[in-house]
């Protein structure tokens, strides 16, 4: 062997370890929540601690789904994340389209694509209680529509910005020919437009989902009991006073392995959402 | 010839066209105005009120900037604005570091490099308050396994979350671990964006890894770099998700964030005035770093 492919075997080697280890870092924190989340209470708060379990309970899980609360947690979840997404990707799609080919000036574009920037990064905490305020008027607190609501105000602005980087990033010529052809804006937009932003539609719409599934700040600021997500629920053992830990990892668990799992099934699209808006602007 | 009919044809439509557009904008523009306008305006007016929610229904009358005189000289804000920085200072550079590095060691499309890559991007899509729990046992000094493997090396491990200091170190290490996977994305994503023409000329010219990646990688991908820092800035300054299940902002004040404070103060002890006030100065600081994010991407868009 000579020494340059002896030097690049040992490159190749490091490199490898490197990666192993960063997955390590990932995985090991999510195969303990897992363990956790079916170790036997006795062998919960041992001194020094029992990692793997002696045998595998799902007491956690069935306590938690006999829990008649866990089950709406669940389904509120569903509701929000799912009509958010619906709302968001329909109203955002046609309002980046629109916006793209109404023929606005360079400068007012980027006003408004600042103005999106802005709803994104500034102190969401400062509009929480004013909105949590405008709730209570209009006596929707405690219900998912005051989540909903509240998710679409930050999808809404955030997957428009998203769709504005698609849409002009399309060829103009087929949408050109299609208007020469006597296509309404409507037919533009439905028939021609859309199917071209397929990819791009679907990286908006599993955004904007992980978005709802995960929000916490929003949906605990404007629900008590009836209209509550998983959210809440993995965040409310914290200020429980016992130490509570089964319960508290199987409901992170009944909260992040669906998600993961749709993360794995989408990646692609889930990375490019990622990316785009960070490396297009 | 036909393109210059389907222009004039195109200037002809446009002005029936921007009816329909503007249609097309108006339910987004009714939401964003509602849902994001009219709380922050809301907000301002709430800034300048005395108005303390579990003493009274309604404001107690106009005082001026006295909310804000207070908010500044308050212990815990001033506490909170200085871990706000430690955190997110430490927390960014660490992530850009690690993230950049981690994209250079997984490039490439082999079916390993594929597979880790997709096992290293999953902290993004962990809620944030569950990141915080999973990490609340992680960190736990007696029964977590953070100790019980140090403890293997030898290393009697600290009272991460019971000691001030050390509870700072866990929430920095909770956002370098939720996040640096993002760094990674973007990264990734910037070094596919150079074409391979440059190292291999690079290499031809007997360039050293290292020296293509100063000389050729960090100018192209400056801009780049810089933008995400600031995401990530502002994104960490912002966070209060994880924080809260971590550790709930203790213990005493020693996790309290910028965030985490007007969190406690609006929506624990309902003291709507000073909260409103503190969110404007803490927004005051975010706008100029929006700006400068936006300035960079205008700057980037005409450079290339």
């Amino acid at each position: 062997m000579s020494g340059g492919s002896f030097t690049k075997v040992i490159q190749r080697s490091l490199r490898l370890l490197a990666l192993a280890i960063a997955c390590l870092v990932v995985l090991v924190p999510l195969g303990y929540l897992l363990l956790n989340s079916v170790k036997p209470q006795n062998e919960m708060y041992t001194i020094p601690p029992i990692i793997f379990p002696s045998h595998i309970t799902f007491e956690h899980f069935e306590a938690a789904f006999n829990n008649p609360r866990t089950l709406r947690f669940l389904t509120n979840s569903l509701t929000v994340t799912g009509i958010t997404t619906a709302v968001t990707v329909v109203v955002s799609t046609m309002a980046a389209y629109g916006l793209s080919r109404m023929g606005l000036r360079a400068s007012v574009l980027s006003l408004i694509v600042f103005v999106f920037l802005f709803i994104r990064f500034y102190p969401r905490i400062t509009t929480v209680i004013p909105y949590f305020l405008v709730m209570r008027q209009l006596a929707l607190l405690d219900t998912v529509w005051a989540v909903i609501i509240g998710h679409l105000g930050i999808t809404i602005p955030f997957v428009t910005w998203l769709m504005l980087i698609v849409f002009q990033d399309l060829p103009r010529e087929v949408e050109e020919a299609a208007e020469v052809d006597g296509a309404s804006p409507l037919q533009r937009f439905g028939l021609v437009a859309l199917p071209m932003a397929a990819p791009g539609v679907a990286s908006a719409a599993i955004l904007t989902a992980f978005l709802s599934w995960n929000e916490f700040l929003i949906a605990s600021s404007v629900t008590k009991r009836q209209a509550q997500v998983l959210s809440i629920a993995v965040a409310s053992f914290v200020t429980d006073r016992g130490v509570q830990w089964g319960p508290m990892a199987a409901m992170a668990v009944i909260m992040i392995v669906p998600m993961i799992l749709f993360a794995l099934f989408v990646q692609r699209y889930l990375i490019r959402g990622i990316t785009l808006g960070a490396v297009k602007g | 010839m036909s393109a210059v009919v389907a222009t004039k044809k195109r200037r002809r439509r446009l002005r029936h066209d921007w009816a329909w557009m503007a249609a097309f904008v108006v339910p987004a523009a009714l939401l964003v105005v509602a849902v994001q306008f009219y709380p922050l305006l809301f907000s301002a007016y709430l800034s300048t009120q005395d108005w303390t929610l579990t003493s009274s229904q309604s404001s107690e009358g106009f005082v001026g900037l006295q909310n804000f005189a207070k908010v500044l000289r308050n212990d815990v804000f001033q506490r909170a604005v200085r871990n706000s920085a430690l955190i997110t200072g430490t927390a960014v550079v660490l992530e850009m570091i690690l993230g950049t590095g981690l994209a250079y060691l997984a490039v490439g499309s082999s079916r390993i490099i594929r597979a880790v890559r997709t096992l290293l991007i999953l902290p993004l899509v962990i809620a944030p308050v569950a990141a915080g729990t999973l990490w609340r046992m992680m960190l736990n000094s007696q029964m977590g396994l953070t100790n019980y493997l140090l403890g293997f090396l030898g290393i009697q491990g600290p009272d991460w979350l019971g000691n001030a200091d050390w509870a700072l170190v866990s929430v920095i290490i909770v956002d370098v671990w939720m996040t640096t996977p993002f760094v990674l994305l973007v990264v990734l994503a910037g070094l596919s964006s150079i074409p391979d023409e440059l190292h291999e000329s690079a290499a031809l010219d007997g360039a050293s890894r290292w020296k293509s990646f100063i000389y050729i990688d960090v100018p192209l991908m400056a801009p780049l770099l810089l933008l995400t820092f600031l995401f990530r800035m502002l994104e960490s300054l912002l966070s209060l998700d994880s924080i809260y299940t971590l550790t709930l902002g203790g213990p005493g004040y020693a996790t309290f964030t910028m965030t985490y404070y007007i969190y406690t103060l609006g929506l624990r002890s309902f003291n709507l005035g000073m909260a409103a006030a503190a969110s404007w100065l803490f927004m005051s600081f975010a706008t100029l770093a929006l700006l400068m994010v936006f300035w960079l991407q205008r700057r980037w868009q005409t450079a290339q």
